[in-house]
């Protein structure tokens, strides 16, 4: 028998939409407190473009999840405003208060691929570990498509980072190479990944909190999920899979491309001295850090 | 949490929905002021992509009457200060926001507007 914390292959079974609810947010919203606890620290290449951002600038969390990209970035803290949505109702709770003292963040219920914006509203939008819970190609392209719709054609940037088949040596989760070597190839891999909770829901009280920050940042190691260890080990849990569709390496990169040029975007840099009206996205930098890989794009206008 | 500078970006999505979908009028809302740092350099930076009479409308719907109907070309503390104010204190808590072509509600409760859609009501 495989450990609970083992990553198996899936088969996507249902409606998509259907699929979805019961095995991305349904469980979000049980773990909502548990999985907040274990999600502090943001990763380099997030922090750094964040950082990068103008002052002034307004920006789209698409699956904000406990909204910990929210307060960033930390030494100018309002510098910028990152607006989050999640399908999550649970996690927005938490969202809105994310990040230290008592600043109320702005969070929306909605669905990555709603979109319910002004076209081209936001100077830039970030999209953290999510994308990889939508269960078709033909979804991840729409949200990514939402995404470029949502940040201004002229301007707009955007950093989309998803979880890679290839994993890093400190990422402990076993993947089963042997059931879906078929399956593994540019189309990446659909797999379940679980998440242990202790059960039963423990009642409000001081033992029970979410444990404090300072403990958590020693958890914390550059993966998906990984506390779930810890508490594997009480006696009784339950076990929540969500689904995960696993990018091969080259997938997110095409799949901006795809998007782009179904929204008669040109892929590429902006070009010098154009003199008709074109539009288009280049890719600034994409790659693969700490088991995820990572797209960061950029619209241009030319009238 | 919606506030007005969530509230300029939010646009009524629901499907075959593309016109005049834009601002979602406030319906019952109850609101609570909260004070929020005050940053000139974001109002400054942020200015020029509000749609303002949009903004206007809204913050004099919420009982806010200090901004001009003019984006002024020439800001100064006061008129920054009120902008801040309008965008970032102004907290609607529970209520509706409503779209102006559709009519389709959006409901917000405990700070946090609902922008979902049935599925069958999706674009
Ligand atoms: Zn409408």
């Amino acid at each position: 028998m495989s450990p609970p914390t083992a990553v198996k292959a899936t088969i996507i079974s249902d409606h998509p939409q259907t699929y979805e609810d019961e095995h991305v947010h349904a469980v979000y919203d049980e773990i909502a407190p548990h999985f907040s606890s274990t999600r502090y620290k943001p990763w380099p290449i997030i922090a750094r473009f964040i950082a990068s951002l103008p002052t002034g600038w307004v920006g789209l969390d698409s699956g904000t999840g406990n909204g910990k990209y929210l307060p960033l970035p930390l030494n100018r803290p309002g510098d910028i405003w990152t607006i989050g949505v999640d399908r999550s109702r649970n996690l927005l709770s938490i969202a809105r208060k994310a990040g230290e003292g008592d600043v109320t963040r702005e969070v929306v219920w909605g669905d990555v691929l709603g979109r319910p914006w002004r076209d081209g509203a936001f100077d830039y939008a970030i999209s953290i570990a999510t994308i990889h819970h939508l269960s078709t190609a033909e979804r991840r392209k729409a949200a990514v498509q939402r995404i470029i719709q949502s940040i201004s054609p002229s301007h707009g940037r955007a950093l989309i980072y998803v979880w890679a088949i290839e994993q890093d040596d400190l990422s402990k989760r076993s993947i089963p190479s042997d059931q879906t070597a078929a399956l593994t190839d540019s189309t990446g891999q659909d797999v379940f990944v679980p998440w242990v909770l202790t059960s039963p829901a423990p009642k409000v009280g001081p033992k029970v909190k979410p444990r404090r920050r300072k403990q958590n940042q020693q958890l914390e190691t550059p993966t998906p999920e990984t506390s779930q260890e810890d508490v594997a080990r009480e006696s009784q849990q339950r076990v929540f899979n969500r689904y995960y569709h696993m990018f091969a390496k080259g997938e997110l990169t095409a799949l901006v491309h795809d998007a782009a040029r179904g929204l008669a975007l040109e892929v590429g840099p902006e070009p010098v001295g154009s003199e008709e009206k074109r539009r288009g996205l280049h890719i600034v930098e994409d790659g693969w850090e700490r088991s995820n890989y990572y797209v960061e794009f950029k619209c241009w206008e030319c009238t | 949490m919606v506030r007005l500078i969530t509230h300029n970006l939010l646009a009524c999505h629901a499907k075959g929905c593309t016109t005049n979908n834009f601002p979602l009028q406030f319906k019952d809302v109850s609101i609570e002021l909260r004070e929020a740092e005050f940053n000139p350099e974001f109002l400054k930076g942020f200015m020029p992509r509000i749609e303002w009479k949009a903004l206007v409308d809204a913050a004099r719907q919420l009982g806010d009457t200090t901004l001009p109907s003019e984006m002024p070309e020439m800001v100064d503390d006061e008129f920054l200060k009120n902008l801040h104010h309008a965008l970032l204190e102004v907290h609607v808590e529970e209520g509706a926001m409503v779209c102006p072509n559709c009519n389709h509600v959006y409901p917000v409760s405990n700070g946090i507007p609902n922008m979902l859609l049935a599925e069958h009501e999706i674009a």
